[in-house]
């Protein structure tokens, strides 16, 4: 379980950085990325080679941090004085390109070998206890300043109601969400006997699948519809429970990290990953939230919005482009870099469109132009990925690469649902949508 | 509203007795020469000057589609000329890029206001401000308290400007929920934040409720006398009568005529273009 959550934590760390990569080129600049993987490959393969030489790892994924700036440099010299769309083919081709070069210029990359055995972070180290509850402390700062602005930002969404409205409306909303939990755990429990047992045939397991749920959703949308004329303060109850829920668990994993870290030596390797990646995941975060804010970051937004205004008011729109795609490139580089530490070989394959895809997901999920959407975007995605893996597969009558489509099917079909119902993300500003120019 | 003159700065009447034609001698700010331009095997600017003296408010009107804003786009290098040539402050500046034409101190408004729908009032405001410390990548983090005060400084003066063009209570509304004379006033503010020598409005009165015009040419001729050079299209003739020293015409992508806006406004052949087509 340990172990799980430790992998959960790093590859959520990992897209976490890939996703704000693109977040500052597409979210606040609006520059059209769809081979954001190009970046990711040019870090993941100089730090790897770079280590491999002897360079110390931090050198080599500053290395690889500025090859990957450099791409943006050279795509964002060819294409930025063009129309945008010309950004988003030669990005394509860009990273179709470097993947393949890594497939064949065997030489460099060893192809669909691979390479191994390169360094990892912090794997043959072996902390003194007071090393450990100082990386603890550093682990427990950044939850806490995450909590922290999480607590600040919920308290604002509910200022405006009473209290006593909100005390009226958690319970039932705790009742709605426990009941409607213990249904869906209720449905997958006997979803799983009936699998197990082979007591019916899958057929009939699917139909039993879809029925169900169907008369959950349906039930529970009635009742949701019920409650909220008679409830005033509905919608913010539950918000402030489904927010608890959601910090509890958030509790928990941090509960099981910091355990990893206790016990060190059980998987010095991952464990000094996870450390390494959410340090560099709260660094990026924190750097990105203070350039947005900066008069810097204002000249990105108005080129988001409007690049001829900005140009009007005297600002340097290409170069403001390009310093957006160098350091969003950047930071996928060091995406890369941790990526590769994560897999601990490194193959072409790793870097299909399908990664760019995914970062897109997360970024969209959370809502372009906020970096706080995109830690979320990335979480939700791996728990996305947690569930299918773990759970479905002991419910869903597929085998596991009819289960493969399936999970990218239902992804696809969430992307769809939020583009109807929410599609300025989960944290996106609704206003904004709604403004005209 | 077409009521008498009394603008103008006090040196400027007494150098220039009022209703004289004669060239003052205030130097000229912006000129274009024989200015050009094709779309598509079309000429829209067919040779077009133009000049716009030092402290003055210089008017530019014409029919619809005589190229007006064309001009505009030229002067401002937003497009191209085919040929020509513009002089701003003593020097060419027809091989720069806009933004840095703009950094120069000529500052353009569009026809249909553009505003930063997304960035509040007040945000796009401060996108205006020239020269700030934190526009550059590596002084947000090497001098974060400059760039803190440089910023409260901007916001002062933001909140003055928006004060005398009544957004104030706006400031922190998105930009989009301007209404659209709401919006001109913003574009208007937002380039008296650049604090350049010169400002080309496009039509600051379309589509404006009268008693909002009055507002706005009051604003721009308040502005004019603290020392701000205006190069004005606009189709109400009140608005030029009352705000201009000088008028040009254009028609046709051609220069027609040119003088104080009484000259013109009887000038046989403006009239012509105006009415005979
Ligand atoms: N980008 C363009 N491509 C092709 N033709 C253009 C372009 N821009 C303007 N034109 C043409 O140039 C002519 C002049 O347009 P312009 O917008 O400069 O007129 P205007 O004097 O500003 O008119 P109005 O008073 O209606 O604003 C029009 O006939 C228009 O169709
Ligand atoms: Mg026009």
């Amino acid at each position: 379980m340990q172990g799980y959550i430790v992998f959960l934590v790093i590859f959520t760390a990992i897209y976490a950085v890939f996703g704000l990569g693109l977040n500052l080129q597409w979210g606040y600049t609006g520059l059209i990325n769809f081979g954001h993987v190009a970046f990711m490959v040019l870090g993941a393969y100089t730090t790897v080679l770079l280590s491999l030489r002897g360079v110390p790892l931090i050198v080599a994924t500053m290395v690889g941090a500025g090859v990957a700036a450099l791409l943006g440099l050279l795509i964002g010299f060819a294409t930025l004085r063009l129309r945008t769309d010309y950004l988003a083919i030669v990005t394509i081709g860009v990273s179709e390109l470097l993947r393949l070069i890594a497939l064949n210029e065997q030489w460099l990359t060893r192809g669909t070998f691979g390479i191994q055995r390169f360094p990892l972070p912090l794997a043959n180290f072996i902390p003194t206890m007071s090393v450990r509850i100082l990386m603890m402390a550093v682990l427990t700062l950044i939850v806490g300043m995450g909590y922290w602005r999480w607590w600040k930002w919920l308290r604002r969404q509910v200022k405006d109601i009473p209290s006593e409205a909100l005390l009226k409306s958690a319970p039932t909303a705790l009742g709605y969400v426990a009941s409607l939990g213990i249904l869906v755990f209720g449905i997958g429990a006997i979803a799983k006997h009936l699998k197990s047992s082979n007591a019916i045939p899958d057929w009939g397991l699917g139909l039993f699948l879809v029925a169900a749920f169907a008369i959950v959703i349906v039930s529970y949308h009635i009742l949701t519809k019920r409650v909220s004329t008679k409830l005033s303060a509905w919608s913010s109850g539950l918000l402030l429970v489904c927010h608890f829920l959601l910090a509890a668990l958030g509790l928990w994993i941090f509960g099981v990290s910091a355990s990893a870290i206790y016990d060190y030596d059980q998987n010095p390797a991952k464990n000094g990953l996870m450390f390494v990646s959410v340090v560099t995941l709260a660094l990026i975060f924190w750097g990105l939230e203070r350039l947005v804010e900066s008069p810097w970051g204002r000249i990105l937004k108005a080129i988001r919005e409007d690049e001829e205004v900005a140009k009007a008011l005297g600002k340097n729109v290409f170069w403001y482009k390009l310093q957006s795609l160098m350091l969003g490139g950047a930071i996928a580089g060091i995406a890369g870099a941790l990526y590769a530490w994560q897999l601990t070989t490194v193959f072409p394959k790793n870097f299909e469109p399908l990664v760019t895809f995914n970062a897109w997901t997360i970024v969209v999920l959370g809502g372009a132009g906020n970096n706080t959407g995109t830690l979320l975007g990335a979480a939700i995605f791996w728990a996305y990925e947690a569930i299918t893996r773990f759970i479905l597969e002991d419910i869903i009558p597929l085998n596991e690469s009819q289960l493969n489509a399936f999970r990218i099917m239902v992804i696809g079909l969430l992307l769809m649902g939020l583009m109807v119902w929410r599609p300025q993300g989960i944290l996106g500003k609704k206003e904004e949508l709604t403004l005209g120019r | 509203m077409v009521d008498e003159r009394s603008k103008g700065t006090e040196e400027a009447d007494l150098s220039s007795p009022p209703l004289s034609p004669s060239p003052s001698p205030l130097p000229s700010l912006l000129s274009a020469k024989a200015l050009s331009k094709n779309f598509g095997g079309i000429r829209v600017v067919d040779r077009a000057s133009l000049d716009v003296r030092q402290g003055s408010i210089t008017g530019l009107i014409g029919p619809n589609g005589a190229g007006k804003t064309t001009l505009f786009n030229l002067l401002s290098n937003f497009i191209r000329p085919n040929d020509g040539e513009v002089i701003f402050a003593g020097e060419p500046i027809q091989h720069l890029q806009p933004h840095q034409i703009a950094q120069r101190g000529l500052v353009r408004t569009f026809q249909v206001a553009r505003v930063l729908s997304k960035l509040s009032v007040m945000e796009n405001m401060l996108l205006a401000a020239q020269n700030q410390t934190g526009e550059n990548f590596w002084n947000v983090w090497l001098r974060p308290g400059q760039s803190v005060r440089e910023e409260r400084h901007h916001r002062e003066r933001a909140s003055e400007l928006l004060e005398s063009v009544g957004l104030a209570h706006m400031a922190q509304a998105y930009a989009g929920a301007l209404s659209g004379g709401q919006r001109k006033l913003l574009e208007m503010a937002r380039a008296l934040m650049v604090r350049p020598k010169l400002i080309l409005l496009d039509e600051p009165a379309a589509g404006v409720n009268p008693t909002l015009i009055n507002q706005i040419c009051d604003h721009i001729i308040r502005w004019n006398q603290e020392g701000m050079t205006f190069l004005v299209i606009e189709h109400n003739m009140d608005v030029i009568m009352s705000l201009c020293d000088r008028v040009w015409v254009l028609a046709e992508g051609r220069n027609l005529a040119s003088g104080t806006p009484a000259e013109v406004q009887h000038d046989p052949k403006v009239l012509e273009a105006y009415l005979g087509q």
